[in-house]
């Protein structure tokens, strides 16, 4: 209790004191490995050009690698075979610029494109870029820009026509160059930092991507007598140029670059403190290894404070089991060493640098040692006591286990500590099957496998006990015994679940007896007797057959012969066939029966007429 | 009882003097049919229904063929003909036989 309140006074302290977060990403030698196999690329002869080359050639500078010779002197060869005159400012700045960067020896055609950037610095069609690439190339090759009040009155007129985030970029770039009287940029400073959009809480960048933030920032930073940013700020800005190390184009990496080095070279360069390698320690190599660097993963020049382990606490109890304990130095000069005599746990460490600090998470990993183990079987009722062997890790079982379904599997085993996965797997080369190890109230975990309900066939297992921990530096899998099963059920008599299910076959159903042909002809006859009755009535009644004309003839024909296709259609035909018979014969019967009633019809209506 | 005698036979007497000849036709073709569907009834009751759908496609037929005919009856009778205005018995006689025609092939196709 006394800790807790004590830490919690202490991290108030802190609080009070207004520290710094610190951030945990870096431009790692991996990064740098990238960058320079992009940068590289802007050298080869596919894709040689004066943008290309000045990219190439900055980002190298930045990153301090050297380029080959040869690289050099190709590219100092291409520049001088190339450039004649440049009509386009940036186009320019990149040959003049890259020429001075490659320490280029021999001279370049200047004359007109100098007297073409004299003639753009004062012509107010020029856009703010174009000012301010000339006022740079006029400074690089030494001639100063002419007219430093007319340019900076200039640059003004045009903010005030557009004072988007770009324009205001280049201008405050320029107004780098003009001395006394660039001032007029320091009062759009604030202006520029209000702009600054943030991410999550984590994130601050310029609406417009990396460019255009690489842009502000790196001319903000440069700005004389000026402190544009906080060190929140700044760790924010770093916190979004890390989301960006992932750009593919070699501009894109100058941006980034530049716009890091500026940070890193500010009195606000953020520091980046985290881990080296895993965050784990092992309990008999407790040594962590903290990284303490600037952006670039280089040492802090001056080191703002000593680094102090403010605090660790232990994630499940939130004991503090440390407090102000400093780090020594490691190997590197941005490498320091905190050892960390703890028990297996996880925990969180603030860490401090001057007014910077950290919060890291770090496991402390130790071996768990196994105090006791059996294995054995019993009686599914109980009724006689468990046969348990005891075996020592690792040794095995010598003789396999000989159950049948009357058993069950038992095993139970003492740890020196508790741990979250404890599983015995029963497995053959066709089936696994895995149980869970429970702790009961003595500490001992057990594992009870009644095995004629768990397992479905006889056979012979391998028995493996596998033992897991976040925090355990020996996990262990053990296999210790094998098990001969004979549950009375070989693996053929199981049905496999998977697989295609048995077809299905069409059952008619069954016949049954049919009744002798006597009753069968007797109740044929008594069927056909009415019609008989029929013929007989119809006679009484007196058909009247007068009408029957010839032309009904072939009404009674087709009918007729429909009524012959249907006994056709029932005692061989198909239904198609019958119905390709059907269509003729019923067009013809209903014609000539049409004929016929419509006739029959007409005498009718004569006959009432008359 | 006598009553009903008497009942039966002037109805008789009234259904032979009254009713047309062609309704009477009818009447014996309807008399034939019903003969006919309840021997077919018998026979399922007395030796059984198997095969099914055989037994089935008859009885249906005969069913279907006595109300076909009084369907043609009702058209055809001239009592009923303030009812039946647009339908001449020739009509009817047509549809009576399209029908059985479209009947009787779904009952080949039934009998198996």
């Amino acid at each position: 209790m006394f800790k807790c309140s004590f830490s919690g006074f202490f991290l108030l302290t802190y609080l009070i004191c207004g520290i710094n977060g610190s951030i945990k990403g870096y431009i790692s030698p991996t990064d740098s490995k990238k960058f320079i196999s992009i940068l590289s690329k802007s050298f080869s002869d596919d894709n040689l050009d004066f943008s290309s080359i000045y990219y190439g050639v900055t980002g190298y500078n930045i990153l301090n690698e050297k380029i080959d010779v040869q690289i050099v002197k190709k590219a100092c060869d291409f520049i001088q075979k190339n450039f004649k005159y440049g009509d386009d400012v940036e186009i320019i700045l990149h040959v003049f610029s890259a020429w001075s960067k490659l320490g280029c020896t021999g001279k370049i055609q200047k004359e007109d494109t100098l007297k073409f950037l004299h003639n753009a610095i004062v012509n107010e069609k020029s856009s703010m870029a174009d000012l301010r690439f000339a006022a740079e190339v006029l400074k690089l090759v030494g001639e100063g820009v002419p007219n430093p009040a007319k340019l900076a009155l200039l640059l003004q007129s045009k903010l005030k026509e557009d004072d988007s985030l770009h324009n205001l970029g280049h201008a405050i770039h320029a107004s780098v160059l003009l001395g006394s009287n660039g001032k007029f940029a320091l009062d759009r400073v604030e202006d520029v930092v209000v702009q600054l959009d943030e991410v999550n809480g984590k994130l601050l960048q310029w609406e417009g991507g990396l460019s255009t933030t690489s842009l502000l920032l790196t001319g903000l930073l440069n700005l004389p007598n000026s402190k544009p940013f906080t060190q929140i700020q700044a760790d924010k800005i770093a916190n979004y140029l890390l989301t960006r190390k992932t750009v593919q184009t070699s501009k894109g990496i100058v941006a980034l670059l530049e716009a890091i080095k500026s940070l890193t070279t500010s009195s606000v360069s953020p520091v980046s403190i985290g881990v080296i390698g895993k965050p784990i320690v092992f309990i008999e190599k407790p040594d962590l290894k903290v990284r303490v660097s600037d952006l670039f993963g280089a040492p802090l020049k001056p080191v703002p404070g000593p680094v102090v382990a403010v605090s660790a606490t232990r994630l499940v109890d939130d004991v503090v089991v440390l407090s102000k304990q400093p780090l020594s130095a490691g190997s590197g000069q941005s490498e320091f060493v905190l050892p960390l005599h703890l028990d297996p746990d996880h925990y969180q460490i603030v860490l401090s640098v001057g007014s910077h600090t950290a919060t890291l998470y770090v496991r402390v990993l130790g071996p768990v040692n196994m105090k006791s183990f059996e294995i054995g079987l019993s009686d599914i009722d109980g009724t006689s006591a468990p046969r348990l062997t005891a075996l020592e890790y690792p040794n095995k079982l010598g003789q396999p286990l000989q159950a049948d379904s009357s058993n069950v599997l038992v095993a139970k085993f003492a740890l020196s500590k508790p741990i979250h996965q404890a599983f015995l797997r029963l497995y053959s080369p066709k089936k696994e099957i895995v149980f869970i190890a429970e702790q009961d109230n003595n500490k001992i975990y057990k594992v009870e496998v009644n095995l004629n309900s768990e397992l479905t066939y006889s056979g012979s297992f391998d028995i493996e006990l596998i033992l897991g921990d976040p925090v355990m530096s020996n996990p262990i899998k053990w296999n210790m015994a094998k098990i001969d099963l004979n549950l009375g059920k070989d693996e053929s008599e199981v049905k496999s679940f998977k697989g295609p299910k048995p077809e299905i076959k069409h059952l008619f159903r069954q016949a049954e007896k049919r009744p002798s042909p006597t009753v069968s002809l007797f109740f044929s006859i008594l069927t056909a007797l009415p019609l008989l009755l029929l013929v007989i009535l119809w006679l009484k009644i007196g058909l009247n057959f007068a009408n029957f004309s010839i032309v009904s003839l072939p009404f009674h024909f087709g009918f007729g012969s429909i009524l012959c296709l249907f006994l056709c259609f029932w005692l061989k035909l198909d239904m198609f066939t019958t119905c390709a018979w059907l269509i003729p014969l019923g067009a013809f019967t209903f014609l000539s029966g049409h004929k016929v009633l419509s006739r029959v019809a007409c005498s009718k209506k004569t006959e009432k007429k008359e | 009882m006598a009553n009903v005698g008497t009942i039966i036979s002037k109805f008789n007497v009234e259904y032979q003097n009254k009713t047309p000849k062609k309704l009477k036709i009818i009447d014996a073709y309807l008399l034939y049919i019903l003969l006919t569907g309840i021997v077919q009834f018998i026979y399922c009751q007395l030796v059984g229904t198997f095969p099914f759908n055989s037994f089935l496609s008859g009885f249906i037929s005969t069913v279907s063929c006595f109300v076909l005919a009084v369907c043609l009856r009702l058209q055809a009778n001239t009592e009923n003909k303030n009812q039946f205005q647009d339908i001449s018995p020739e009509r009817g006689y047509a549809d009576f036989i399209f029908a059985h025609v479209v009947l009787h092939l779904v009952v080949m196709n039934f009998i198996g």
